[in-house]
């Protein structure tokens, strides 16, 4: 009981870490690293429910393996996307990133 | 108990490495290379200027521990195990997969252009080989239906690996002469090329650390050759250890020997045989142990 | 009592190398804290009897993390920190939002009742056994549209990332 609030208050910490740092960073690389520890936080508290709420459903530990499939997925569309918006402006700063707004 | 013998063997294998090491490279046999190498140990330690001394301080150390964390799941009988996890193949795998951290650390702490060159193009060579060393394993994990190190050894009674899926032994010793940066793949340390590479700002104590560090990593390397394709232990009349003392020099002899005769591949080079052949091989390797493993 | 004092250190090492990620302002220091990071949530998997995932996850961020590095040091004007410039905005906003959604989810735990703990997990060779079989079973179909979408993903930054023609 006690080690699952223990994991649970990590959990926490750790996405609002992240929360902090995909909202404060202009860079687009350093945004993507808030996102992955809010990734990180989640996966930890699904590991935390599966082991001491329902053991027996392994369907905890396959929502886990989703949840790395997203990390890996995000990192590489990210990375696409840095890597184009390097080629045509030269810089990855969010702050000059407006060309969407109406 | 188990762990003094792996000590043993490990503290052997590095030393009988060095001297055959030394012995390929300047064609001369001789029986003190490793001692007098360490004659390093007494050298002055230049640490360079500006250098991230985080990174420049436990690289060397990441790289001597990560393998000592990856020879602890490999059987050497069948009694001596350090930890025979249920994950043991995979943990070799992760335990691996921090060579490349350290490299990069290395080479990134160490505030030199050849040594940041050197971990950047390690990252390079490990987004060939990586796929190479995964996909091989998963295909004996697949005939031992276990991803236990022990169980493995026992799939191979009958027949080893090696012959039941040579495919995968083609691809798995190249990519860990890749994952070891051991000629004719050493791009991160190329010698004549890069002066030393990763390593060439370290000096003294570190320095010996660092190349220890790549022994016991080749060590590794080799047992995880034996254990995964060759049988391990298995074998007639001799005991067990015996068996697996052959069959990891035999290994060791075989990577140094294409480092003595092969020429040294360029980065992109490494890219193109891991990507265009190494790739299809190896999932043709996982689609033949799953046709044999249902049709027999 | 040894899983509660192992997952307080863990989770210790977790937070601190979060918080460095966003403290540092060399960027590869700023990688690899993200990497340690990580790794002590592996740590706590391991620590929470999760062999496979604990496992699995520690590998995977060696190489991602690593790769994460190489894209800061090509993308950033100042990867080695050295001409400390501030790359940051909105600070207070940014700090109270994580502080508030620290504090609502810190208080959802504490307030509410999770009833009866499980003591008793099964051996890691029955946790792979069993995970493999949900797998291949019941989840096949989630397994597939995460393969899947890992392979549109792959394409869509290819062709996103590739260089425009004249």
């Amino acid at each position: 009981m006690t080690v699952l609030i223990v994991a649970l208050i990590v959990g926490a910490g750790l996405f609002g870490i992240g929360l902090y740092g995909a909202l404060s960073q202009t860079n687009m690389v350093m945004i993507m690293m808030g996102v992955e520890l809010m990734l990180g936080a989640s996966m930890l508290n699904l590991v935390a429910y599966w082991r001491y709420l329902h053991p027996e459903a392994y369907d905890g530990q396959v929502f886990v393996l989703v949840v790395m499939t997203v990390m890996a997925v995000e990192a590489a569309v990210g990375f696409g996307i840095a890597t184009g918006r390097f080629r045509d402006k030269g810089s990855v700063e969010m702050e000059e990133a407006v060309d969407l707004k109406g | 108990m188990s762990v003094l013998w792996s000590a043993i063997f490990l503290m052997g294998g590095a030393y009988v490495i060095a001297v055959l090491e030394s012995w390929f490279m300047t064609s001369r046999f001789r029986w003190l290379a490793p001692v007098a190498g360490l004659g390093e140990l007494a050298k002055e330690p230049v640490i360079p200027r500006l250098s991230d001394r985080v990174f420049y301080e436990s690289a060397p150390l990441i790289l001597l521990t990560v393998p000592l964390l990856g020879f602890a799941v490999l059987p050497l009988t069948p009694g001596v195990i350090v930890t025979d996890l249920a994950t043991g193949a995979l943990f070799l795998n992760a335990a691996l997969a921090y060579v490349l951290v350290a490299l990069v650390m290395a080479g990134w702490g160490s505030h030199g252009a050849y040594a940041m060159v050197a971990g950047w193009r390690f990252l390079g060579q490990f987004v060939g080989y990586g796929m190479l060393v995964v996909m091989p394993i998963a295909a004996v994990a697949m005939r031992a239906q276990s991803l236990s190190t022990t169980e493995i050894v026992r799939s191979q009674e009958a027949l080893w690996n090696a012959v039941f899926q040579p495919m995968g032994l083609l691809v798995f010793l190249p990519a860990t002469m890749a994952l070891g940066f051991m000629p004719p793949i050493d791009l991160p340390v190329a010698p004549g090329e890069l002066a030393g590479g990763v390593s060439g700002e370290y000096t003294g104590p570190r320095l010996t650390i660092f190349r220890l560090g790549r022994l016991v990593l080749v060590v590794t390397l080799a047992t995880a050759v034996t254990v995964f394709f060759l049988g391990g232990w298995l074998g007639p009349v001799l005991p067990a250890i015996a068996w697996t003392s052959i069959k990891v020099t035999g290994v060791v002899a075989l990577m140094l020997a294409a480092g003595r005769y092969v020429p040294r591949l360029r980065e992109e080079q490494v890219l193109m045989w891991s990507w265009k052949f190494g790739i299809p091989v190896a999932l043709a390797n996982i689609f033949w142990v799953g046709v044999i493993l249902l049709a027999v | 009592m040894g899983q509660l004092i192992a997952i307080t250190v863990f989770g210790l090492i977790a937070l601190g190398f979060g918080a460095t990620v966003f403290r540092t302002s060399s960027m590869v220091r700023s990688a690899l804290a993200l990497l340690g990071s990580m790794v002590a949530i592996g740590l706590m998997f391991l620590t929470l009897e999760a062999e496979f995932l604990g496992v699995l996850q520690i590998m995977m961020m060696a190489g991602e993390m690593t790769i994460m590095a190489i894209f800061m040091v090509m993308y950033m004007m100042d990867p080695g920190g050295l001409g400390q410039m501030d790359m940051s905005h909105q600070k207070r906003f940014s700090k109270a939002a994580g502080v508030v959604a620290f504090l609502a989810a810190a208080a959802m735990i504490l307030l509410v009742d999770w009833g009866d703990t499980v003591d008793e997990v099964p051996a890691p060779d029955v946790q792979v056994h069993n995970l493999g079989l949900e797998l291949m079973g019941r989840s096949l179909l989630i397994f597939e549209a995460a393969g899947t979408s890992i392979l549109v993903a792959m394409i869509a930054a290819t062709a996103v990332a590739i260089a425009r023609r004249e």
